[in-house]
């Protein structure tokens, strides 16, 4: 009699195990029904607050722009000058173009493991949204021409007629404080892919020189 | 034979009581920190400061275009310093860098919010919003199918236009953008079009609007226009390294 007591509660405790274990399974599993869209997972549910400080800034940018366009007109206006201002105009440009090797402070994000071209269009996104001047990916320099990630179909991903394979290296110049706290922050681009990605290494460094060639 | 059933009664309630505190268990691991709800004056207060904000913007960004266009102006009439090759290898580059109006055959793409769907009180992740991450998408399949210009709503995208979002709204070079969105691809037509109906280039966004969550649409057009950039550029960390040739 005892010895069948015995049984009962062992087979009870099994029981209670296995169920526990059966629900978790379910919440796991509807939880995975729910991340089949990533898309969702990709943008920073932020707040009005956010919102504001963004919009402020960008201004603060666009005022700034403005006060260099100013002086630029006055040196075109001054005939000793408007030569002068033309030439930086053509080192701006050829800055911004990948018309020359450019070189600057800034962040190295190394992403080492199996990733999607999504997320690297995510962690450029998220980079040049904190202020990136110049983002380089594996060395490749990104401007209009050679920009867009496209996967073929043993799941490699192509950037310019190149194959990246892993790990990837994104260069960043710019200010590499603000490059570096936007990344990490809650709910960032590094949080948003460690929740959908697994096995994959993640190495931040604050540089103080990243170069990048000219493309072009 | 009663001692069984009552055993196997015991059994159902210990199984429905196991899988329930499974449920729970996930259920606490995964609740976050509830989010503060702000009162609703404080919420008219910034959207009104928001208001305000993006009316600066505006006003900002069409002195950044008459400011560049003068200076373009005063350049040319000054061409006779015998620096007419340097203020053509200038309209060169500006070219490049989306200073100049881009025209030319391409492709159209309309995305736009399901029928029903109403934005504003839509649930961030609802699935028949545009998301920030499928103008991302796009504008890559765009890129990687070597579009010249691109704009969305008339903002020219460029190799550091940032495309995000802050709750249901979308910034694109900072600038707010509402749906419908309008997206023009100056390039090949055709080169173009195939990728954007091979469907592995934007499953996502194919496999709402096949489900008819969200409304999706392009056609080849000619004579597209993609505006000229008014946004600013920023080169206060980067440097050449070598003298441009």
């Amino acid at each position: 009699m005892k010895i069948k007591e015995m049984k009962i509660k062992e087979r009870e405790v099994s029981l209670l195990i296995t169920s526990v274990v059966v629900g978790l399974l379910i919440a796991v599993q509807s939880r995975a029904f729910t991340d089949v869209s990533t898309v969702f997972g990709r943008d920073t549910r932020a707040d009005a607050f956010r919102e504001l400080q963004i919009l402020k800034k960008s201004n603060e940018k666009l005022e700034d722009e403005i006060s260099d366009l100013q002086s630029q007109l006055s040196k075109a206006n001054d005939q000793e000058q408007s030569l002068k201002g033309i030439r930086d105009e053509i080192q701006k440009y050829q800055i911004l173009t990948g018309r020359t090797d450019v070189s600057g402070p800034g962040l190295r994000v190394t992403l080492n493991g199996n990733v999607q071209d999504i997320w690297l269009t995510d962690m450029t996104n998220e980079l040049l949204s904190a202020g990136a001047e110049a983002i380089s990916i594996n060395n490749i320099r990104l401007i209009d021409v050679t920009n867009g990630f496209d996967t073929i179909p043993n799941g490699e991903i192509v950037l310019n007629g190149s194959i990246l394979k892993a790990p990837y290296v994104f260069e960043a110049i710019g200010d590499k404080t603000t490059l570096k706290a936007a990344i990490e922050q809650p709910q960032g681009i590094l949080q948003r892919m460690s929740q959908n990605l697994t096995g994959v290494d993640v190495k931040v460094e604050e540089k103080d020189l990243v170069s990048m060639e000219k493309v072009l | 034979m009663k001692l069984s059933e009552s055993s196997f009664r015991t059994q159902v309630v210990f199984v429905a009581t196991g899988v329930f505190i499974g449920l729970l268990i996930s259920t606490q691991v995964r609740s976050s920190v509830p989010s503060g709800s702000y009162p609703s004056d404080e919420l008219a207060i910034q959207k009104d400061l928001i208001k305000s904000f993006l009316d600066d913007q505006s006003l900002l960004k069409s002195k950044i275009v008459a400011l560049r266009d003068e200076i373009s102006k005063t350049q040319d009439s000054s061409k006779n310093l015998g620096d007419e090759k340097l203020i053509e290898s200038l309209n060169d580059l500006k070219k490049d860098v989306g200073l100049e109006t881009a025209k030319g055959d391409g492709v159209e793409v309309s995305l736009n919010d399901g029928v029903l769907v109403k934005r504003d009180e839509a649930d961030t992740i609802d699935q028949s919003l545009i998301h920030a991450a499928d103008l991302r998408d796009l504008v890559n399949v765009l890129r990687s199918a070597r579009a010249e210009a691109i704009a969305i709503n008339d903002q020219r995208i460029l190799s550091t236009t940032s495309i995000t979002s802050v709750g249901n709204t979308i910034l694109v070079n900072n600038f707010h953008l509402l749906p419908p969105f309008n997206v023009v691809a100056i390039g090949d037509p055709e080169l173009i079009s195939q990728r954007l109906t091979d469907p592995t280039a934007l499953p996502d966004l194919l496999k709402r609007f096949k489900s008819n969550s969200i409304q999706f649409s392009f056609s080849v057009k000619n004579n597209l226009v993609a505006p000229i950039y008014n946004g600013d550029f920023s080169v206060k960390y980067i440097k050449a390294t070598n003298s441009p040739a």
